[in-house]
């Protein structure tokens, strides 16, 4: 199966965003030890600083946080294929339900609107870096919205990833020249 | 020049063609027709000519397509982004634009020889009222051919075609055709530009870009994804084959994967309507509950009128859409 990592490089600060994409059939199974597993890494690789990074779960609905924020450098949110195109589908309702009570027109709704209604229910932000691992080529439903301009850097296996290998990822997203359609 | 190139294959590209065609094959490929102007620097011409050669390799692709037995293509020739580039080469793409829709409407013959059918997918309000006209003449002069597709994005964004979509869902319930609690998933892809045409099997991007520019989110959500680094004009026979064999590869993986979105898409659809017939027993109910068979039949009754709404609403979205075409107007001030 595979695993997504996203990470957002910010320019000014060595924040990273990590969000952790699992296939439907593994997540439900393994919730917990998921979770297990995680803190666990966390413990590991941070160490003293592990106190200092937040894991949030992201399960189609509410953003919930099941962990208190010490202090906010880096947000691991772990994803599933319902906060794809459902979250599409809900934010669409949502603004389907305010027309039928003409609180608003269809001829309203554009882009923006969408966009703020689905930033509204979940706060992510669009990733700058897509890191695939595994041999299937496809996004598997990832957030179509916010993968607009994604840059996608394709890795082997998530199995025994090394430092090297996420930096290498990370040069070549540095080598990507975003023209915007200009 | 002409929208199908007429191009045989070698003896060694038809061996390649027939091996290929031994496996799985995919029914509809997209394009990121991506490098024009990069392969204009190279040979030392102009963009415009750069843009010229990207069209003509679109009509070779789409000759070679047909011969590996991929009837549909859809292209990404023109990006509502792309209106930020200079006035000069903007003027030129739509000049390029009206020669080959022009063009089109002339050789009438030979498209219906092939049995292309033309479809330009985005917002076409944005574009010079001259070539709408142009645009919605070769789409109906094309309309009943049905041997093979061609869909080409032209003033597109995938978010300005999600958006669009949910619009027209918000205009269904406006029109008293739909419920709120009807749209869902599968809703919302009848409502997309693209809804004529199943979702593409393989997208291909050119020129070494791995991203995708707001391009079919929605529709290559279960896609093989290849990016190739070869510049589109220079785009041959030999990269479509490794395009196609790599989505041999993942083929297995996508069609389940697919497979499974669509059994949640299913049980989705199902659970919604339980629980709008849950909430129409509350509303009607008299206290006393329901037997399992009343309620079974209760949700049979209701899935089918729902199926029956729906079902009118895209007959009118399509009615909607068929009469579009013949009143080019402005574009509307709010982006």
């Amino acid at each position: 199966y595979n695993r997504y990592i996203y990470a957002k490089m910010k320019h000014t600060h060595a924040a990273l965003y990590l969000l952790k994409y699992i296939k439907q059939s593994v997540f439900r199974r393994n919730n917990s030890r998921l979770m297990e597993g995680i803190l666990k890494q966390q413990q590991e690789l941070l160490g003293m600083d592990s106190s200092k990074y937040s894991v949030e779960f992201m399960k189609n609905g509410t953003d919930k946080q099941e962990h208190q924020v010490l202090s906010c450098q880096s947000v691991v949110k772990v994803l599933s294929p319902d906060d794809g195109r459902l979250s599409i589908v809900q934010a669409a309702q949502q603004l389907c339900r305010a027309v039928e009570l003409k609180e608003k027109t269809s001829k309203d709704i554009n882009v923006t609107v969408l966009d703020s209604l689905l930033r509204e229910s979940k706060n992510i932000p669009d990733p700058d870096l897509v890191l695939k691992f595994g041999p299937v080529e496809s996004t598997l439903g990832f957030l179509p919205w916010h993968i607009r301009l994604t840059e996608i850097i394709s890795m082997p296996s998530h199995v025994d990833v090394s430092y090297d290998d996420l930096f290498g990822a990370l040069q070549r997203y540095a080598m990507c020249d975003q023209r915007l359609g200009k | 020049m002409s929208w199908i190139r007429e191009r045989e294959l070698s003896f060694i590209e038809r061996l390649t063609a027939n091996i290929l065609k031994a496996g799985p094959m995919p029914k509809h490929v997209a394009f990121i027709m991506d490098g024009n102007r990069r392969f204009a620097q190279k040979a030392h011409v102009q963009r415009q000519e750069g843009h010229s050669q990207g069209f003509e390799k679109l009509a070779e692709t789409l000759r070679l397509c047909l011969n590996l037995g991929i009837h549909e293509v859809t292209v990404y020739a023109f990006s509502i982004e792309n209106f930020k580039r200079s006035k000069e080469e903007v003027d030129g793409l739509m000049e390029l634009a009206r020669q080959k829709f022009s063009r089109l409407l002339t050789e009438h013959e030979n498209l219906e020889r092939h049995g292309v059918c033309i479809r330009v997918l985005g917002d076409l309000t944005l574009l010079p009222i001259d070539l709408q006209q142009l645009i919605a003449k070769a789409v109906v002069a094309t309309k009943a051919h049905n041997k093979c597709f061609l869909n080409v994005c032209f003033a597109y964004t995938s978010r300005h075609e999600i958006a669009n979509a949910v619009k027209e869902m918000a205009w269904g319930v406006e029109q008293g055709l739909i419920k709120p609690s009807d749209v869902s998933e599968v809703l919302l892809g009848e409502c997309l530009y693209s809804s004529n045409s199943p979702n593409p099997d393989l997208l291909i991007r050119t020129s070494g870009e791995v991203r995708l520019s707001d391009f079919l989110l929605w529709q290559t959500s279960y896609s093989c994804l290849v990016f190739q680094s070869v510049l589109w004009p220079e785009y041959s026979f030999w990269n479509l084959c490794e395009a196609v064999l790599q989505y041999q590869l993942s083929y297995r993986s996508l069609q389940k994967a697919g497979d499974l979105h669509r059994e949640g898409q299913a049980l989705q659809q199902m659970e919604a309507d339980r629980c709008c017939v849950a909430e129409l027993l509350q509303h009607r109910g008299n206290g006393k509950p329901m037997d399992a068979q009343s309620r079974q039949k209760e949700l049979l009754n209701y899935t089918a009128s729902r199926e029956e709404r729906v079902h009118c609403f895209l007959n009118a979205l399509q009615h909607k859409r068929d009469t579009a075409p013949f009143l080019p107007r402005r574009a509307a001030a709010s982006v």
